[in-house]
């Protein structure tokens, strides 16, 4: 029984062993080894590019938000009560204004 | 159709602008009066330098009679304490400005005291039409750190001579001439007796109607450089590079200036990562609404101010 279990154990080990060889060369070949290294400095820089994106991103962003949001509010309005002006000029008539430059 | 006939546009008479300059002769004995040396970088410095600030700003100015005003106004926010270490270390303050202005042709007076315990007060007067005289003076509580400077300024045809005398055996004079229509030169010279240093400065001007151009030289290692372009009537450029030779600091800010009519926006981003926007609105009559914000992105530093300026 112990010897059979240990034949089948033997055995088992055997397939296993044949497997398990099969699996070590497999994970153990260089091919393997150099597209684990590959991968991971793939996403060592893909990391470093996010996160150098999402800073440039936000300094940027903050940027046009002071410097030039701002600007396009006010040539909004200069450009609705210039609007307004030609309308309210064509209503009563008088001859409207050249726009001034 | 008949109507038509024989109607012919009158020939335009060209504009006296549009005749060629190289046919005029160009008169050396009638060259205009150059600006004076300390304002010569005046137009850039007026773009790219508003009076940025943080926290909140309240003024007030009442006329009592057509040459005399008072002025209130009151400041919160934090100040930066300059430290030791590479951290500024901001504290809250508060203060009330009480002021004084009168104004005259030929005197003006211009007081200011702050209730921290400091005192500024500035005299123009003409003394006579060529010949004016400034004072200005910074008196505070602490010991040593109060003080004071006369100017004379002598403006003669096309040249402008100025005599400048400070507490702390301060000496300085300068000297500036228009050589063309359009091109000014000028020289300082200055000795401050209790720092023992004396240093001597040139710059130049070029300035049309559409654009200044100005630079400077100093011994003290400064060399600035500076042009403005007016692209329009309302809108102008202004750009600035400032190197100083002794200690190899370089900045160059690149800035606009928009003067709309109901607004006056500026906007500048420098080479340090600073960017920073001014906006003056007009609310109403006699009724400004100003908005300042500064972003150091480097320093990660961020400062917003509003006010308000009620009164001329």
């Amino acid at each position: 029984m112990a010897s059979q279990s240990r034949k089948g154990g033997k055995n088992r080990s055997g397939q296993e062993g044949v497997l398990a060889r099969v699996t070590n060369t497999i994970s153990q070949s260089s091919i393997v080894q150099q597209g684990k290294l590959v991968a991971s400095d793939a996403a060592f820089v893909t990391k470093k590019l996010l996160k150098s994106t999402g800073k440039a991103a936000w300094i940027a962003g903050t940027t046009f938000l002071i410097l030039v949001v701002p600007l396009i509010i006010e040539m909004d309005r200069e450009q609705q009560m210039n609007e307004l002006e030609m309308q309210q000029a064509s209503l009563l008539g008088t001859p409207p204004v050249a726009p001034q430059k | 159709m008949a109507s038509h006939i024989g109607v012919v546009p009158p020939p335009m008479t060209p504009a006296k602008g549009n005749e060629p300059k190289t046919a005029e002769k160009i008169d050396y004995l009638n060259l205009p009066c150059p600006i004076p040396y300390e304002e010569i970088h005046r137009e850039a410095l007026m773009s790219l330098k508003p009076e940025l600030f943080e926290g909140m700003r309240f003024d007030f100015t009442k006329g009592l009679n057509q040459k005399f005003s008072l002025s209130h106004s009151v400041f919160m926010g934090p100040m930066e304490v300059p430290s030791q270490a590479s951290e500024t270390i901001k504290i809250p303050t508060a203060h009330y400005e009480f002021g004084a202005n009168f104004l005259d042709p030929k005197l003006m007076l211009f007081g200011r005291i702050l209730t921290d315990g400091r005192l500024n007060a500035r005299v123009k007067c003409d003394l006579t039409d060529n010949l004016i005289l400034k004072a200005n003076s910074q008196l505070t509580s602490e010991p040593h750190m109060s003080h004071g400077m006369v100017n004379f300024d002598y403006k003669g045809k096309d040249f402008r001579i100025q005599f400048q005398l400070g507490n702390g055996a301060l000496f300085g004079a300068s000297y500036i001439q228009s050589v063309t229509p359009h091109l000014s030169l000028g020289s300082e010279v200055f000795w401050a007796g209790q720092h023992r240093k004396s240093g001597i400065g040139l710059a130049a001007r070029y300035n049309t109607d559409k654009m200044v151009a100005t630079g400077q030289v100093a011994s003290t290692g400064m060399v600035a450089l500076s042009y403005v372009q007016k692209v329009s009537e309302k809108v102008s450029l202004a750009s600035d590079f400032m190197y100083n030779y002794m200690s190899r600091d370089v900045t160059a800010s690149f800035g606009y200036d928009y003067v709309l009519r109901q607004c006056r926006l500026r906007g500048k981003i420098d080479s340090n990562g600073c960017t920073a926007a001014f906006l003056e609105e007009r609310l109403n009559m006699g009724l400004n609404f100003i908005l300042s914000a500064e972003i150091d992105h480097w320093k990660k530093d961020y400062k917003f101010g509003f006010g308000l300026t009620v009164g001329e």
